[in-house]
């Protein structure tokens, strides 16, 4: 088993009186992409704001390649190398698309600028839109503008919710394409709920319920077991 | 900044008072009545840096104590800014006094302007220079720059610009303070220009800059422009012909405004 | 329903009507209500009657504030306006009519009436379809203006020295009609009296208000605008109505008020520091509680009295420093500290922490854990 760039222990999150994660543990290896599944409502999409400090821990630790993170504010948490694509498709609308872009590079180097080019071949209605309010992106297309918007950051490891939500299978398909092509370089955590994406993507898996880890453990081994397949669907 | 601060004329009346204080503490070096052209323009600077500074902190203290509480409670913001902007006029009246006050201004800042025939006050110019450069420079820093972006995007989702790693707390309360600031340093030209203070000037100039507002639309710069041109002209205008209808007829315009255009000249639908 | 069985909310309604005149808030009630009544009998000190007139006064216009802040969830700045504007009507149409009779009196209630609600009607008319924010700015600009008005009208206003007046017949300070059982019985009694019985009859109708169908309607709208749209409520009217019911509340206590002082001037009725306190009430007493208005005025009222005894202590105390004498004469300041405060810290003010914690009670009466 590879080393773990984010692992977390013990985790649980409060929401007002509501008690969310009920110690959630688990360790994404670097270089891998882990797949969160789980019924909605269990706690992926908590985790993960949890990771980024949005709803921070009240107990348990979490350490980012080697970093304990858990009381860090969200800004810091970017600033170590954390990218977050949220699950509602959080463009700002305000913000034309390259505004949008700029504000995704902390730095605005040469280097992200040249990223932008394998961007526009994935999705190319945002080079359409280049200049356009991203208010008027149809959802979709903001969708993909919130995923792209992770791509130019430099980050070690990205949280994305739902990536292939109101996508068109085909460009589902690009996408598994090019976070497939992404992993080679960072690591993923993927919330997912399209099955054939998260196989497709994903290494290891974990299952969440309730607040809770309740499984985990290989992608293949988990596509090969249909019973457990249905029961995280 | 979606914040509806009703401190800010408070912030005006604190700049001005900070200005007669410099201007005042000059005087006794000889600087400002009796002093050259040079320690003139010199004291004058020295008032309006007083007033940028008084007002930075200013910004800087509320914006950290009390605002920070608030944020996202549109019901708060209201209430507790006004109560604020109360105890700012008040603590101006126990430092000062409750009673007006003469602003001693350099002799060659009085006077004006004779081009073919028609009189122009010279501070004036001076004051509608510095209001066009404001302008500019708040117009250029929003639109062009990186800093204007994520000022932009921060009004709209501060939970995104954080997660894409900018303290934007940090950030609203630069920008709260230069808001601030620059509200005193109008305070302070508007001190010299007048030649006369008092603690409630803060609250008639907030009435005069939320007709602005409104006019304008909230959240656009143009339009706050265009409101300030509509007020002023239509104020000085009829300031001419009725002199106390004159607040009335902005009264006026804003009701029409409004009737035609519910959110403002430049305001959006939200 | 008739022949089928009660439903047990059905039931519950009845057992609270049964214990109608037994609750301890009714009781509360009554007696204070006697207080009020046989106050000025038992007590007959100036100072207290006037305190306890002046917290009445003030405890209807709170209330009414509240109904519009509380439980509409609107930020008005002009509700001092709408005092104000209530005031001067007594005031005006009191001064101006030589001799001044008892229907003038009535016409300056009608017309303080009238006024308010066609300004109240055109204010939210104009600025209530947009967000909040708007209707507190507009509100401000025009209560500023009024109070602008109140000084430079001076043909009318007479500007700053204010409008003083004498009341009609039985109500006027100089009336005297003997004494009863040891009372005095005088101009200034009635008026009282007056106050009393218009006071009680407006919070009577403020409390209605806000438990009728209306009343739910717009704390339905102000916990969630979308959903009472979603409804079918027309937001926008029920905003409108509120706004008018609660600034003519407001107008008509200016108008006791101005009885009570026979003297307006526009810092005492349309200035902002009369706002502030409006504002500082309704949050110690407790916003969306209705009763809170009575406890804040009160607060207020009571401490604005004693204020100028500390002031004297602290020029006692440092009878040379100016720096404090000038402290002690701004108690505005120290309002404003605490309604900054409690705006901060006791955002539910005396009466709804107090609901809350007897919430929590009964829920645990009710066996949960
Ligand atoms: N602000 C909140 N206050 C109270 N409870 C909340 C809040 N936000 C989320 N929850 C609850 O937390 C639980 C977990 O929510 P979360 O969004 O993490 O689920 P999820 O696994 O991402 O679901 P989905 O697949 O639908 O996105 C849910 O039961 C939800 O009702
Ligand atoms: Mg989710």
């Amino acid at each position: 088993m590879p080393e773990a760039i984010l692992s977390l222990a013990g985790v649980h999150t409060h929401l007002g009186q509501h008690h969310i994660l009920q110690g959630v543990s688990l360790e994404a290896a670097r270089g891998r992409a882990t797949v969160l599944l789980g019924r909605n409502g269990a706690g992926k999409s908590t985790t993960l704001r949890t990771v980024m400090g949005l709803t921070p821990a009240s107990a348990g630790s979490v350490v980012f390649d080697g970093r304990a993170i858990e009381k860090a504010r969200p800004y810091a948490v970017a600033r170590a190398g954390v990218g977050f694509v949220p699950e509602d498709q959080a463009v700002l609308r305000g913000l034309t698309v390259e505004e949008n872009f700029r504000l995704a590079m902390l730095q605005e180097s040469p280097e992200a600028w040249a990223k932008l080019d394998t961007i526009f071949e994935l999705f190319a209605d945002l080079k359409k839109f280049w200049r356009a309010k991203a208010g008027v992106l149809s959802g979709g297309q903001k969708q993909m503008l919130a995923i792209a918007r992770a791509f130019v950051g430099d980050h070690k490891l990205l949280l994305i919710d739902e990536p292939s939500k109101g996508l068109a299978p085909i460009v589902v398909d690009h996408l598994i394409a090019s976070l497939n092509q992404l992993k080679q370089h960072t690591t993923i955590i993927l919330v997912e709920q399209n099955f054939h994406l998260a196989s497709q993507v994903g290494s290891d898996y974990f299952i969440l319920d309730d607040g809770r880890v309740v499984h985990s453990g290989l992608m293949k081994a988990l596509v090969d077991d249909e019973g457990l397949k249905q029961s995280s669907a | 900044m979606d914040v509806l601060n009703l401190a800010h004329g408070a912030f005006f009346a604190w700049g001005a008072y900070a200005g007669f204080a410099v201007l005042n503490a000059l005087n006794g070096l000889g600087w400002v009545e009796t002093g050259t052209l040079g320690q003139g323009i010199l004291s004058v600077l020295l008032a309006l840096l007083a007033a940028l500074a008084i007002g930075g902190v200013l910004g800087l203290f509320l914006e950290r104590v009390i605002i920070q509480r608030v944020y996202g409670d549109h019901l708060k913001q209201i209430l507790i800014t006004m109560g604020a902007s109360m105890v700012l006029a008040e603590v101006i009246k126990v430092l000062w006094s409750p009673n007006n006050q003469t602003v001693l201004v350099p002799l060659s800042f009085t006077g004006s302007y004779d081009v073919m025939d028609v009189v122009i006050n010279k501070f004036r110019v001076v004051a509608i220079v510095v209001g066009l450069a404001v302008y500019a420079g708040v117009m250029a820093v929003m639109q062009k720059t990186k800093l204007g972006i994520i000022i932009r995007a921060g009004v709209e989702n501060r939970e995104v610009v954080q997660t894409l790693g900018y303290n934007i707390n940090r950030i609203f309360t630069g920008v709260f303070m230069a808001g601030a600031a620059l509200a005193a340093v109008g305070g302070s030209m508007w001190g010299i220009f007048r030649e006369q203070i008092t603690p409630a000037m803060g609250d008639e100039n907030l009435i005069f800059a939320l007709i602005v507002v409104i006019i304008g639309g909230m959240g656009s710069v143009t339009g706050s422009f265009l409101g300030a041109c509509m007020v002023g002209l239509a104020f000085n205008y009829v300031a001419y012909l009725v002199p106390k209808l004159a607040l009335g007829a902005n009264i006026l315009i804003m009701v029409i405004i409004l009737l035609i255009k519910p959110w403002g000249l430049m305001g959006r639908e939200q | 329903m008739t022949g089928q069985a009660p439903t047990p909310v059905q039931m519950e309604r009845q057992r609270q009507r049964a214990r109608r005149y037994t609750r301890p808030g009714f009781l509360i009630q009554l007696a204070l209500l006697a207080c009020l009544v046989a106050g000025p009998m038992l007590m007959p000190s100036f100072r207290v009657m006037d305190l306890v007139a002046k917290i009445m006064i003030f405890a209807v216009a709170v209330a009414s504030f509240d109904i519009i802040l509380g439980y509409t969830g609107i930020i008005s700045f002009a509700h001092g306006m709408f005092f104000g504007l209530g005031a001067y009507s007594v005031a005006l149409i009191c001064h101006y009519s030589q001799p001044v009779q008892y229907h003038h009196l009535l016409l300056a209630g009608l017309l303080a009436a009238l006024i308010s609600a066609v300004v109240a009607v055109v204010i939210s008319a104009l600025s209530l379809r947009v967000k909040a924010i708007f209707f507190a700015m507009v509100t401000l600009a025009v209560a500023e203006f009024c109070h602008i008005l109140g000084y430079q009208w001076s043909s009318l206003t007479k500007g700053e020295d204010g409008v003083s007046f004498k009341l009609p017949g039985v109500f006027n300070a100089d009336w005297s009609g003997g004494s009863l059982w040891g009372t005095q019985i005088n101009g200034r009694l009635l008026v009282y009296y007056l106050i009393l019985v218009v006071a009680v009859l407006l919070f009577v109708g403020l409390v209605r208000f806000v438990r009728s169908p209306v009343g739910r309607v717009l704390k339905a709208i102000r916990d969630n605008e979308q959903r009472a749209t979603a409804l079918g409520y027309r937001v926008f009217r029920y905003r409108v109505l509120s706004t008018v019911f609660g600034s003519l509340v407001s107008s008509l206590c200016g108008a006791l008020f101005a009885m009570w002082l026979s003297y307006v001037n526009p810092d005492t009725v349309l200035g902002t520091p009369l706002m502030l306190n409006i504002l500082l009430m309704v949050i110690i007493g407790g916003l969306g509680t209705v009763y809170g208005g009575i406890l804040g005025a009160a607060f207020i009222k009571i401490a604005e009295t004693w204020l100028p005894d500390l002031q004297k202590l602290a020029l006692s105390l440092w009878p040379k420093v100016e720096f404090m004498q000038r402290l002690a004469e701004r108690w505005i300041l120290l309002f404003g500290i605490l309604y900054i405060l409690s705006v901060l810290f006791f955002p539910k003010g005396v009466v709804g922490t107090l609901r809350d914690r007897a919430e929590v009670r009964r829920l645990r009466r009710l066996g949960r854990p």
